[in-house]
């Protein structure tokens, strides 16, 4: 699915220079499940973001299905990523003007899916992360792990080929922890590719491979055996 | 502890440096209006108190009854013979003086000038304490002296000593130079005043007016006319209402019924306020109307300050609750943003005064005038403005900033605005509102200016040069001879004469009707005394008829017609209910007077010609009933059409006739264009102040547009981000904050149209000859206003969602 050969991301700062990531060579196939953990400040939101063509290495080489895309312009990369991404983030992200059947009908607003079409797969994919009934609220009013709920099933509502979360479980309870974790999970079993940061080793269970940041370099991977 | 504020407050300006400027360089815009209008004000309600008894010089001037129906409220002066009645009724006041305005030409040795004199009552003089150079101000005792200034002196006597030597007026009267006065300084109302259109450079004795023209001393209850002031100078211990009760006292004894039913009573002014009394007759408040109107500019630059900075502190919601929960009190944090704003406030205060300084000479060079800003006198009222301004415009920020509950403010939904954007939004309409507004006027203005302009045209203006003031018995006698003389120099086409030209703000007019002596059907008609080849110099058409011809002795006047041949225009036969021009020719009607006096021979007229409508009067004027008649006893000014390339060689040419049939009097050239153009002047130097004012406002209106459109996009910035991701692209992002942005502009729209509409049609409405599309203009305006409303606000979304979406999420 995506390939990076000696990427490398630098942050210049007006006094000093971060190397948040240094010469990662990670190879990631299609329907992995797959988490990155690691110190805090280690790189990992970063190389998620680059991943998720959010932002550009400073060096290296990123290939997505084949093309390298570390030189694309943004209105390439924007065009790959909704077609292809799904995000999942730590603050959830949710538009506050917006309710939260507007929030996850947004993802399918901008890849141009027709409005009757679009009012049936956010309506089937908010009764899938069991939040349907409340579809007519604001965000506020929500709370954390539903809120939560939400951003999983706008990540999902466009049937990405790739689920991108930052820390999806880092602002909620345990048990509300556990059934995001397994709704990633079937999501996967479903065929989707999943690449996630996370701090909690049991949640890093659920994936069937670990990448270990240091400083900016790969140090450990490792593989879980299938169940 | 303050210091520590000020530097907060300077370390936050210099950090947002781009708002920073909008909000310093918007109240700067505003207070140079404000403080600009304020001292112009102060100015011209202090003029001439360098003389040295400014504080006791008063002058009277009268109040017409609502029922004398002249347009005008009143005058500056009193009755010619009010001043010896009050000498003498009054034994109290110090001294009184009259004045008399005249211009005559004035002849030294063989060079001639046309110069206007004040002729005074020699107390003048102990009156105001004039400058003397020369002589001193016994120098009206001779009856024939006269005081010149020091400039006047140096044209008429170059490199001489002016005193003593001989002025002789119209050729008839010798004055003689008794004394020179320095020039009397520009913030005096001899000269500034809009009434007086000469400045004060001659003072004669009335005594010499007396002896040249029969100027009755006595007075008399016939005569007022604007700038013929009576100055009185009281004593000490007397003062302005005893004067105004006193001159009325006596103005009740001795004025007649018939002369208070015209005029009802007397006032007094002081001095000071002389130059602006046409203002007040008038009853045009113009300074009040600068005053308000600088404050309101003041106000909105306040306005736009107060949005942009509610706008920034509801972005710093997150750092005041952050703060807050630190423990910070209310009392530190208010005071830390007001001091932000008066720091603003002050910083503001210093440019508007760069400012002034750089426009306050350009003004006074065009104006002639000597406004200056005196810091010492100003400094206090300076300072209180820039706190005053600085603490009202800072308060509704710091208000709602400090209002913040931590947990609103870290929850960051704030930065949004929901509670103040209705106001923000409302406040951004109201400055469209009055943008569109003023864009729309300078549009209609400007091209009902130019259709004056245009419908000029239609006499061959720029080839026409006119010759005045011929209405002098020894320049009539010459007329023939100067035509004949100036016909046979190449390149001119025709010469005529006639009592004005076109463009000529006079009327003479009088009452006619269609049967004789019907003086209840009567209607008024202008009339312009023309000479045989007038309608050739100035290319106007007949409809019908002919021209006048010297072969018929009716289309002369003389002495004694009854009868008399006139060319009439469209107008005047539809007015006097007399059939179209093709049916009009050789159509009598008939001069009317209410109680025609005996002997006075109330003439017929038989129409020889009909014309086309001309607006001779031009510019705003609407086109008037007209009939020219021949009579050379009132020509004043004769027209050379010139159609020789050699423009310049023919113009000597003239000037040395002119010096050969009349060399005792200066010739007094006029280009009909020039005269156009100083009559369009006035239209022009309103062009300039409105084109100003909208400027201004529209600078205002666009730099609080601007700073908007950046924080909107900044508080949204976010939002952008998780749109990004989402998959919206550039141009998706940007149309929706168009569109939500457009909402109070929009709005702004239907309020500000329709007013444009109405303020467009009253001012059109003064003229004759209107522009068709004032619409389109006012259309055109709001199209404009929005368009660069929306390029401000695609340009700030534009650069936050062309970044990479990282950025905007992580902005906070
Ligand atoms: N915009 C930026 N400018 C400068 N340095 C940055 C920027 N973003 C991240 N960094 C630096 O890059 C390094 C990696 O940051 P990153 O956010 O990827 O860490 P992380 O592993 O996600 O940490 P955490 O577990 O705390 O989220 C850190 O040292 C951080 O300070
Ligand atoms: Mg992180």
């Amino acid at each position: 699915m995506l390939k990076l050969n000696n990427l490398c991301k630098v942050y210049q700062t007006e006094e000093v220079e971060t190397t948040a990531l240094d010469n990662i060579n990670i190879d990631i196939e299609k329907g992995e499940f797959v988490a990155i953990m690691g110190p805090s400040g280690c790189g990992k939101s970063t190389l998620l973001n680059i991943i998720g063509m959010l932002d550009s290495p400073t060096s290296g080489e990123y290939h997505f299905l084949g093309d390298e895309i570390a030189h694309a312009n943004e209105k390439q990369l924007a065009n790959i990523r909704k077609k292809n991404i799904g995000f999942i983030f730590q603050s959830f992200n949710l538009i506050e003007e917006l309710t939260v059947f507007e929030n996850v009908e947004l993802a399918l607003l901008y890849n141009d899916v027709p409005s009757k079409e679009r009012k049936e797969r956010v309506t089937r994919v908010l009764d899938k992360v069991g939040i349907a009934h409340r579809a007519k609220h604001m965000p506020s009013q929500l709370s954390g792990g539903q809120q939560q709920r939400v951003a999983v099933a706008r990540a999902l509502v466009a049937e990405p080929a790739m689920i991108l979360a930052d820390e999806p479980t880092g602002n909620l309870d345990r048990a509300q922890g556990e059934e995001v974790m397994d709704m990633l999970k079937k999501l996967n079993e479903e065929g989707s590719t999943i690449i996630m940061v996370t701090h909690s080793p049991s949640h890093a269970d659920y994936a069937r491979r670990t990448i270990n940041l240091f400083d900016g370099q790969v140090v450990t991977e490792m593989y879980r055996a299938a169940e | 502890m303050f210091k520590n504020y000020i530097l907060i407050a300077l370390r936050n300006l210099m950090r947002n440096k781009t708002y920073s400027l909008i909000n310093i360089g918007g109240l700067a815009l505003g207070m140079a209006v404000f403080v600009f209008a304020n001292v112009l004000a102060q100015y011209e309600r202090n003029h001439d108190i360098f003389f040295e008894k400014s504080d006791r010089i008063y002058t009277l001037g009268s109040v017409f009854s609502p029922t004398a129906n002249i347009g005008v409220k009143g005058t500056d002066g009193i009755y010619t013979t009010m001043a010896p009645l009050l000498k003498a009724d009054l034994p109290d006041i110090e001294a009184i003086a009259r004045t008399v305005q005249r211009e005559y030409l004035l002849t030294m040795g063989d060079r001639n000038f046309y110069q206007g004199i004040k002729f005074v009552d020699k107390s003048l003089l102990k009156i105001f304490d004039f400058d003397y150079l020369a002589g001193n101000n016994t120098a009206l005792d001779d009856p024939s002296g006269i005081i010149l200034t020091e400039s006047l002196a140096k044209k008429f006597f170059p490199g001489q000593n002016a005193i003593g030597q001989v002025l002789s007026l119209d050729h008839k009267n010798d004055l003689r130079v008794t004394a020179v006065i320095r020039d009397i300084p520009k913030n005096s109302h001899f000269i500034s005043s809009l009434i007086i259109n000469e400045p004060l450079e001659a003072i004669a004795p009335l005594k010499a007016l007396n002896k040249i023209a029969d100027y009755d001393l006595a007075g008399n209850w016939n005569n007022l006319s604007m700038g013929n002031s009576t100055y009185v100078l009281l004593p000490a211990h007397l003062d302005r209402q005893w004067l105004e009760q006193q001159a009325n006292d006596v103005f009740e004894r001795h004025a007649s019924e018939s002369i208070k039913k015209f005029t009802t009573h007397l006032v007094s002014r002081k001095i000071e306020g002389m130059n602006l009394v046409l203002w007040e007759v008038t009853g045009m408040p113009v300074l009040e109307s600068m005053v308000v109107l600088g404050f309101l500019v003041l106000i909105i630059a306040g306005l736009n300050y107060t949005n942009l900075a509610t706008a920034q502190a509801l972005g710093r919601a997150k750092e005041v609750g952050l703060r807050k929960t630190m423990g910070a009190n209310m009392g530190q944090l208010l005071t830390q943003f007001l001091v932000e704003s008066v720091a603003t406030a002050f910083l503001a205060m210093l440019v508007a005064l760069a400012i002034l300084e750089i426009l306050i000479p350009i003004f006074n060079d065009s104006l002639g005038k000597i406004l200056t800003l005196d810091y010492l006198t100003l400094l206090p009222s300076l300072f209180g403005l820039t706190l005053l301004v600085g603490l009202i415009a800072g308060s509704y920020p710091a208000y709602i900033i400090t209002r913040v509950r931590p947990v609103d403010a870290l929850k960051e939904s704030l930065s949004r605005g929901s509670k103040g954007s209705m106001v923000r939004s409302i406040m951004i309409g109201a400055q469209f509102v009055f943008s569109v507004f003023m864009m729309a006027m300078v549009a209609v203005v400007f091209f009902q200016n130019e259709k004056v302009k245009e419908s000029s045209e239609i006499f061959p203006k720029s080839q026409i040069v006119t010759l005045e003031r011929l209405g002098v018995e020894d320049l009539l006698a010459r007329n023939e001879t100067l035509k004949q003389e100036i016909s046979a120099i190449s390149g001119i086409e025709w010469v005529t004469f006639s009592s004005q030209v076109p463009f000529d703000q006079s009327n003479s007019a009088f009452a006619a009707s269609k049967n004789s002596g019907d003086f209840a059907g009567k209607i008024i008609i202008n009339q312009i005394i023309v000479e045989y080849d007038f309608l050739k110099t100035y290319n106007i058409p007949l409809l019908s008829g002919r021209d006048f011809s010297r072969d018929i002795a009716n289309d002369l006047q003389k002495e004694d017609s009854e009868v008399l041949n006139v060319i009439v225009n469209e107008l005047a036969l539809k007015k006097l209910g007399l059939p179209t021009y093709k049916d009009a020719i050789n159509k009598v009607f008939h001069e009317v007077a209410e109680n025609p006096k005996e002997g006075r021979i109330l003439k017929s007229f038989v129409i020889v010609g009909v014309m086309a409508d001309q607006n001779f009067l031009g510019l705003h004027n609407s086109v008037k009933p007209l009939i020219f008649q021949v009579n050379p006893k009132y020509y004043q000014t004769a027209s050379i059409r010139i159609m020789g390339l050699n423009f310049t060689q023919t113009m000597a040419k003239i000037e040395a006739v002119w010096k050969k049939v009349n060399p005792d009097y200066p010739i007094q050239v006029q280009f009909l264009d020039a005269l156009f153009e100083d009559v369009f002047k006035i239209y022009k130097s309103m062009n300039i102040a409105l084109a100003g004012f909208a400027v201004m406002a529209l600078t205002l209106a666009f730099i609080g547009l601007f700073g908007l459109a950046a924080f909107m996009a900044a508080g949204r910035t976010k939002e952008i981000g998780i749109r990004k991701v989402m998959g919206a692209e550039t141009y998706q992002i940007v149309t929706l904050l168009i569109w939500q942005f457009s909402r109070p502009v929009l709005w702004a729209l239907v309020v500000a149209l329709p007013m444009s509409y109405f303020a467009s049609d009253a001012y059109l409405n003064f003229f004759a000859e209107r522009i068709k599309l004032p619409i389109i203009l006012i259309a055109g305006s709001g199209l404009i206003a929005v368009m660069l409303s929306w390029v401000i606000v695609s340009a700030h979304a534009y650069r936050v969602s062309s970044r990479k979406p990282i950025h905007a999420l992580r902005y906070e």
